[in-house]
């Protein structure tokens, strides 16, 4: 494989390779390379960008042309043009489920983000043996399946279920968490963070721990208390796993679908009806444009999505560490 | 949409299903019938030709009905072998969606009468006349033939007939909060009252429909009863959701439901009555079907259940305040093996009327018949059946006032269940609640192209 010298032509004195003399002048021997380089890039790309091809560009390619027609399975297709994408942006439910993603997702991330800091911080401070165990036992949530997580916190959530008679307790209660519109998305919002806090505190402790100690030791010399440290030191050198996280974490937050569903069933009327069970809907209901219309509502949520990571990305960018 | 005629024919419907009066043209299913009878299908070849069936899930007794007359069929012969899947009812449409998407959907389904027209108009089911017998489809009832004809073609197989809400009142707890169970509530507002005095502690008055998929379909009888008609005009051509009847509706459940006389956070749905069994409600709104699972689950609790017809508005009687619903087997328009299915419902809903007439008595009595033979046979094998004092309410008092389910599509129900959602749990108010259900549903007429759509049979 040519290595990145070979771009540029070497010209010592007394030592022109056989090379050279073959390939004519350097000039020409350079731009060989560089085409005999860029083919075995291009060789080395080929298979990501075939499957790319096959299970990206054309899928998205071949919806585009499906939201174009309306038809059932039973009936030829009638091309109908961009009339679905008219449905879909005067849908009021469209715009009611893009609310309602962004607000779970609001809930979620920065919610996460910060319990998972915080349990990660004090994680940092345990010993071997105590701190893998609170490792474990962080992580557990994460290999419970979403489906389970929903049937407990349904229950959890019942008339009489554990968080009613909680408040009964402290005689706060009961309240309707799953059939009040304003409460549903908090409540569902307590497992969707329960879930995720596994993973994205083990994330947040690998980049503590890569935080060299002599950093904020010399900043405890110099008076800084743990609040200084975190604002001044952890954050900023955290900075990419914060972003990472948060990206990733919005557009999954944005795409949850399981939880509502399962917990409240999107309700109370649509309150917890995420874009992607709006688009869930849309496809089971019994309507003869039923495919055509999830198609395209699938289609404007990914131009959204899309926007809002490249929004976030913009805002936020990525740096290399000061000592990196 | 259906005024009058409904009454009349299901004035006649209960005539046949519960004085088993002849008021078909007569049956010529006869017992014995074979997998032969749905035409052109043998009984014995080399191999089986493989059909898919799939059964929308139900209850118990039924998975187990279906499943001994499936393994019954494929025993009886060598031609056919029928492929049983059963499918839960949450995910029924998007499995079958997925299906139809994949080429590969069943043969044949379970199909509700309300999704008939709809999917006739689709092309999503063959005609069964030119695979059936002609004697079985004279078969079944007039009265209910309507619910599966449309263009002089029968493009279902008519299993069993059902009122959709019906009133069920814990007698027990009536007498003990000072109400009479033999003179149950007349008018909504007397609804609300025995809820009242029923709720006391963790035991809530009464359970009725509370998400906007179950009440678009269990409220059709009191749309009807309110307004004497639904939220969409006859010809399909404009919504009339806004009219200040339907805001009647809303307000009984928004009552209920504020005032916290029905489980804020039910832990089952509609078509479930384990709270009335489980004694956490004093009354149930429920199908005829519910009947049935208390007399399999809780058969101490039959004595002392009450069962009455839904109230109406204003305390009439002899009105609608319940749609009559049910179930039929459909041939898919895309089977490759049209007649091989056929046969197969041919044999199980339209064959040996005993087989039917089994699947009434594992139902407890709780459903319909459909055909006038099944009736002979049920007065021949179980002549008791007459005796039930719910049984003879529910025929005299619901079904025979009861009306067909509304065909126009599943949109429409859904808006004006999620109207009825959004005003009982407050998430708008009553009026805006069906402005945006009128809204919607003239949306889903402009798209859909329903305008002057409306079947006329």
């Amino acid at each position: 494989m040519p290595t990145t010298q070979a771009t540029t032509p070497r010209k010592r004195l007394g030592s022109v390779t056989a090379e050279v003399v073959e390939a004519g002048t350097p000039e020409r021997r350079s731009s060989s390379a560089n085409r005999e380089e860029r083919r075995t890039a291009y060789l080395m790309l080929a298979p990501m960008v075939v499957l790319l091809g096959i299970f990206v560009v054309w899928p998205l390619v071949y919806a585009f042309k499906q939201s174009m027609y309306q038809g059932n399975f039973y009936k030829a297709p009638v091309f109908v043009g961009l009339s679905f994408y008219k449905y879909v942006l005067t849908d009021p439910g469209f715009y009611q489920s893009l609310k309602v993603g962004g607000y779970y997702a609001v809930i979620v991330v920065p919610g996460g983000m910060l319990i998972a800091l915080l349990l990660a911080s004090f994680i940092k401070t345990l010993g071997a043996r105590m701190a893998s165990f609170m490792k474990t036992t962080v992580y557990l949530p994460t290999v419970v399946s979403a489906v389970i997580a929903s049937v407990l916190f349904r229950l959890i959530y019942a008339d009489q279920g554990l968080a009613n008679w909680l408040l009964g307790v402290v005689n706060l209660g009961p309240k309707n968490f799953l059939g009040n519109a304003s409460m549903v998305i908090p409540a569902v919002a307590v497992p969707g963070i329960w879930l995720g806090l596994g993973i994205t505190t083990l994330i947040m402790l690998a980049g503590l721990l890569d935080i060299p100690e002599s950093y904020l030791e010399s900043a405890q010399l110099d008076g800084a208390g743990f609040l200084q440290r975190t604002w001044y030191i952890t954050l900023p050198l955290l900075k990419n796993v914060l972003l990472y996280l948060f990206v990733t974490g919005l557009v999954a937050a944005f795409q949850e679908f399981l939880l509502p569903l399962l917990i409240a069933n999107g309700g109370p009327v649509n309150a917890s009806t995420t874009p992607n069970l709006y688009i869930f809907n849309q496809f089971r209901s019994a309507t003869p444009y039923a495919m055509t219309f999830s198609i395209t509502a699938s289609l404007v949520l990914f131009i959204v999505l899309g926007t809002i990571s490249a929004l976030v990305f913009r805002l936020i960018k990525s740096e290399k560490a000061v000592d990196a | 949409m259906r005024r009058g005629k409904g009454l009349t024919a299901l004035t006649l419907a209960v005539a046949g299903a519960v004085t088993l009066a002849a008021c078909g043209t007569g049956s010529s299913g006869g017992s014995g019938t074979t997998a032969a009878a749905g035409g052109g299908v043998g009984t014995a070849c080399a191999s089986p030709t493989t059909v898919t069936f799939w059964q929308q899930k139900f209850e118990d007794y039924q998975q187990a009905w279906y499943k001994k007359y499936v393994d019954q069929f494929n025993s009886s012969q060598t031609c056919v072998k029928v492929d049983y899947k059963v499918v839960p009812a949450d995910t029924w449409t998007q499995k079958l969606q997925a299906a139809q998407a994949a080429g590969n959907q069943p043969d044949v389904v379970t199909t509700n009468y309300g999704n008939i027209k709809p999917g006739v108009a689709q092309g999503q089911f063959a005609a069964l006349d030119d695979y059936l017998p002609a004697s079985a489809l004279a078969d079944i009832k007039p009265n209910v033939a309507p619910f599966v004809t449309e263009k002089g073609k029968h493009w279902g197989y008519p299993m069993l007939v059902e009122p959709s809400a019906v009133l069920y009142i814990n007698s027990d707890m009536a007498k003990a909060a000072g109400l009479d169970p033999a003179s149950p509530p007349k008018s909504w507002k007397d609804l609300v009252d025995w809820s009242t005095k029923l709720t006391s502690g963790n035991v809530k008055g009464i359970t009725i429909a509370s998400v906007a998929t179950e009440l678009g379909w269990s409220s059709w009888g009191l749309q009807y009863n309110s307004c004497g008609h639904f939220p969409i005009t006859d010809d399909w051509a404009s919504a009339r959701a806004t009219d200040s009847c339907f805001a009647d509706v809303v307000n009984l459940y928004k009552t209920l439901y504020q005032n916290k006389l029905m489980p804020q956070n039910p832990k089952v749905g509609y078509t479930d009555a384990a709270p009335f069994e489980s004694g956490e409600v004093a009354m149930m709104v429920n199908g005829s079907w519910a009947l049935g699972a208390i007399k399999k689950d809780k058969p101490d609790l039959l004595a002392k259940t009450v069962v009455a017809a839904l109230p109406t508005k204003d305390g009439g009687t002899g009105e609608t305040t319940a749609t009559l619903g049910g179930w039929t087997l459909t041939l898919d328009a895309k089977s490759k093996h049209p007649k091989e299915a056929a046969a197969f419902i041919s044999y199980l809903a339209a064959g040996d009327p005993n087989i039917m007439a089994d699947f009434f008595k594992q139902a407890g009595y709780s459903k319909y018949t459909t055909r006038t033979s099944v009736d002979k046979a049920i007065a021949a094998n179980d002549p008791s059946t007459t005796q039930d004092a719910n049984m003879k309410t529910i025929s005299d008092d619901i079904v025979a006032h009861g009306i067909a389910e509304p065909v126009y599509p599943w949109d429409i129900s859904l808006a004006m269940g999620t109207a009825i959602e959004s005003g009982m749990k407050g998430t708008a108010p009553v009026d805006a609640a069906l402005k945006t259900a009128n809204d919607s549903i003239n949306s889903t007429i402009q798209k859909q192209q329903l305008k002057g759509t409306a079947p006329q049979s």
